[in-house]
């Protein structure tokens, strides 16, 4: 009886069939009758189509137009007819312990009822939240499961462990990895699901324990960790110097170049749409370090002396128009905003006036300038304004 | 000589196991907008503008430099037109019969194909990003080559060496770099024409640099310290000598507390430092936190001892994903500039300023985003407030994305006459002809007014247009014999 039951099993595994089996259980009170190959090695799981023409002759019943399946059946199951038939003998198990709800009639059939073999095989929670040592109790690794297409790996539903806030951190799935990444995690991923992530600098160790299998990347996992949180990306700056380890763990450098690579010509990246118009606001006010990927030189001053605003030798008209007596009192906005000042002007614009030969010897120096230090690791650009006489 | 290495080239076969990864993006712009034109008027021509200054007597402001004749000033000018077409190209190759050996090259070329050199970055035409090779394995990383290695004192470009060793075990690491430095922000060597616009002094010869740093990572946090020199090979001076310290704490789950700072030991200053408290849960995230930003100068330029003076911010951020379709998040900074010492009666300039945004992001239906934010900042120099909105059509298991966005802004600025209004708005397109060919379309219109009390409110109104396509191809998905740097799958980050 039970193997006739786990047959109905796998009849329903061909819903499109759509064999309707309560109609016809006055016809068939043994499920082998039609699946002699759930018992019976050798024989087809399948019933002969001849057999059915037996009635569906076109004029006792329409006829109906079936084959049985060519292909195996697609599943990820450890489990066989064969061998739980052959553990049922003697027992009182039936088809329907597996194929129909407690309390349905035997011809109910539908498909395995999942909390069915968890509860024979002593499993006490729902399926997937059921311990990771017990995945391998019903389903084979992912590697195994030949018959699986990608379509099939990507419908396969995450357990709700997975979920947890610290899952994505290394004491989370990094932790239980390490137990069980040959067991449970083998049964839907392989050594291709975690490069999608781990593509950094000395991978866990524990990645090369699963097998290689190209299926395992249609389930997506590029999920950031909860630690990143939303833009990340803004504030990322001190944690990625502080962690370069961590970060490596899932990035490689082109992820990090790909923002902080010096590029006039990119599109939108660190930078929001529209930025253009209004980076003098943020460059004038420091927002961030720009010079940290754009070169003053050829990103600003080039940009700049286009747009007539670069002073190219000469204090030209264009940009300070709305303060007629701006030169004679720019000190204050100079020294807040230096790296604005030598987007447009060159050092000999300043050297016009702040140089100790040739110029008019305003002293630039200010606060925190400690001369002796700068003349002693590089003399050479003391001389650019004081000549040979540096003081 | 020439003739036996094309030949080698030309009937050279792939290596048994020999893979490569190679990403080209391109990217091809229309622009078109007004230039300017730089004129001279006698000073004795000039007559008191509106404003109180010196102006032609048509209503252009004009500059008068000190002692000179005639006084300067800026006329529209002819349309400028750029149409630059830019590619970046990111290859690996693997498979060298050595496990953990590779060899990476990224390169940029760039041409504007109207001559104009209307567009910034396309000279030199083609730039060699990174070009290394690299040896990897699970304790050791060696590369050499052009490098471009990220840390606490920015993106350090060289033409050198470098290696790393870790003990994963105990969470440590150390790595030292040195080579020929390329220039801040720019994959050229300092004596690179393209890098003097503006005819500068620049130096004759390539810094020499070396580098090293370790970090501890642990449970509980990371700490990590860093050192650089850079020396002038001409004069044996130094340009730059820096540390820098970073770290991380991690007290207990969801709360950090991240901080670092950097330490210029040529000027003898501290530069820029920040310590933060962050929060990040599954609904709510924010940060608050203290920083301090200070430029740094070369030493081979005179700007450091201008004395640039830090500013110290207070910021916070935080945002909120009331349901799970809607995100919202606010953000603001208050700062303010440390004394600069200097007393300008004629100029008044403001010392602090303080920054803000809000936003939110909503997908109401399936395969519709939309997002709309506020910003609004003010400071010395200039300030801003602007709205931007923008919807985006996406639906799931389609090879395609609408978006169109929409933005306004005022940009009063504080040192010039133009103050200016802004609208943008456009469209961008993506469809991904396969998981390694995607194909995107823009335009993007700016409606420019410049609102300047005389006549050279020269609008900088444009239209742009972009096409970009993004190829990516490849030997094979056997992943487990890629060395480390090249795991990226095809259609993930990397397609951004």
């Amino acid at each position: 009886m039970i193997t006739a039951g786990l047959l109905v099993l796998t009849l329903l595994q061909q819903p499109e069939q759509g064999f309707d089996h309560p109609k016809h259980k006055a016809l068939f009170p043994s499920c082998t009758s039609c699946h002699a190959g759930v018992a019976k090695k050798g024989e087809s799981l399948w019933p002969d189509p001849v057999s059915c023409t037996t009635c569906h002759d076109g004029m006792i019943e329409k006829t109906v137009v079936w084959r049985p399946p060519t292909s195996p059946r697609r599943s990820n199951l450890r489990f066989d007819h064969l061998g739980h038939a052959a553990k049922a003998q003697g027992k009182s198990l039936s088809c329907s312990v597996c194929h129909t709800l407690a309390g349905e009639p035997r011809m109910a059939v539908r498909a395995p009822v999942i909390q069915r073999c968890l509860d024979c095989h002593g499993i006490r929670t729902a399926h997937l939240a059921a311990p990771d040592t017990a995945c391998t109790t019903c389903h084979v690794p992912l590697v195994r499961a030949e018959s699986f297409t990608r379509q099939d790996v990507a419908r396969l539903r995450p357990p709700p462990s997975h979920a947890a806030p610290d899952f994505l951190s290394r004491n989370g799935h990094g932790a239980v990895s390490r137990q069980t990444v040959g067991t449970a995690c083998a049964t839907c991923h392989a050594r291709e699901f975690c490069y999608q992530c781990h593509a950094g600098s000395a991978p866990p160790r524990a990645i090369t324990w699963l097998a290689s299998d190209p299926r395992s990347t249609a389930i997506v996992a590029r999920a950031a960790p909860a630690t990143h949180g939303d833009n990340f990306a803004e504030r990322h700056a001190t944690v990625a110097a502080a962690s370069t380890t961590g970060c490596t763990g899932c990035h490689v450098r082109a992820d990090c170049l790909e923002c902080h690579r010096p590029s006039a010509a990119r599109g939108a990246g660190y930078h929001p749409d529209g930025f253009l118009t209004r980076h003098p606001a943020s460059a004038y006010a420091r927002e961030a370090s720009c010079s940290d990927c754009h070169n003053v030189g050829v990103f600003c001053s080039s940009c700049h002396a286009r747009a007539g605003l670069g002073a190219a030798g000469v204090l030209r008209s264009g940009y300070h128009d709305a303060r007629p007596f701006f030169l004679v009192g720019h000190g204050q906005a100079a020294r807040q905003g230096l790296e604005s000042c030598v987007s447009c002007h060159a050092e000999r614009d300043c050297l016009t006036c702040h140089s100790a030969v040739g110029g008019r010897r305003f002293n630039p120096h200010g606060p925190g300038f400690d001369g002796a230090r700068m003349r002693r690791k590089n003399f050479a650009m003391c001389t650019v304004c004081h000549g040979a006489a540096v003081p | 000589m020439k003739h036996i290495l094309a030949l080698l080239v030309l009937f050279a076969s792939p290596l048994t196991g020999q893979g490569y990864r190679l990403r080209l993006d391109g990217r091809f712009q229309a622009v078109g907008y007004r230039g300017v034109q730089l004129d001279s008027i006698a000073v004795t021509d000039t007559v008191v503008g509106s404003g109180g200054g010196p102006t032609t007597p048509d209503g252009f402001a004009v500059r008068c430099p000190s002692g000179a004749p005639t006084a300067l000033f800026f006329r529209p000018g002819a349309i400028q037109r750029g149409a630059p077409f830019v590619t970046t190209a990111d290859a690996s190759l693997w498979g060298f019969g050595v496990r953990g050996l590779s060899a990476h090259a990224a390169a940029r070329a760039a041409v504007d194909f109207t001559g104009s050199n209307a567009w910034p970055g396309t000279d030199p035409a083609l730039q060699l990003l990174t070009a290394y090779a690299e040896y990897s394995v699970e304790r050791l990383t060696a590369r050499a080559g052009r490098q471009l290695n990220g840390n606490r004192l920015g993106m350090i470009g060289f033409d050198g060496a470098s290696i790393t060793v870790r003990d994963g075990r105990h969470g440590l690491d150390a790595s030292v770099y040195g080579g020929w430095g390329l220039a801040r922000g720019a994959a050229l060597p300092v004596t690179s024409p393209a890098l003097n616009p503006i005819s500068d002094f620049q130096p004759g010869k390539r810094q020499l640099l070396l580098g090293a740093e370790a970090g501890w990572s642990g449970r509980l946090g990371d700490v990590r310290a860093e050192y650089l020199r850079e020396v002038d090979p001409r004069t044996d001076y130094f340009v730059s000598e820096r540390v820098g310290f970073a770290a991380v704490i991690r007290p207990v789950e969801r709360w950090s507390v991240t901080g670092g700072a950097d330490y210029d030991l040529a000027a003898g200053w501290w530069g820029s430092a920040e310590a933060t408290l962050g929060y990040t849960a599954r609904m709510v995230s924010g940060a608050l936190g203290v920083r301090r930003y200070r430029p740094h100068f070369d030493l081979w330029t005179i700007w450091g001892a201008f004395s640039p003076v830090p500013y110290t911010a207070v910021q916070g951020q935080v945002s909120i994903r009331a349901l799970p379709q809607m995100q919202v998040r606010a953000r603001g900074e208050r700062y303010r500039f440390s004394d600069a010492d200097v007393s300008t009666p004629l100029v008044s300039v403001e010392r602090s300023g303080w920054r803000g945004e809000l936003g939110v992001t909503a997908s109401a239906a399936p395969s519709w985003t939309f997002d709309a934010g506020y910003t609004r900042e003010f400071g010395p120099g200039a300030a801003s407030v602007g709205t931007s909105a923008s919807v985006t059509y996406a639906p799931a298991a389609r090879p395609y994305a609408v978006t169109l966005h929409g933005a306004a802004m005022d940009r009063p600025l504080e040192l010039r006459f133009s103050e200016s209004v802004l609208h943008l708005y456009g469209v961008d397109t993506r469809y991904d002809v396969s998981p390694s060919f995607r194909l995107e379309l823009g335009a993007v219109r700016y409606a420019e007014d410049r609102q300047r009390p005389d006549p050279a409110a020269i609008d900088w109104g444009q239209w742009r247009a972009t096409l970009r396509a993004v190829v990516t191809i490849g030997s094979g998905d056997d992943l487990g014999r890629l060395p480390p740097a090249v795991r990226r799958m095809p259609g993930g980050r990397a397609q951004r």
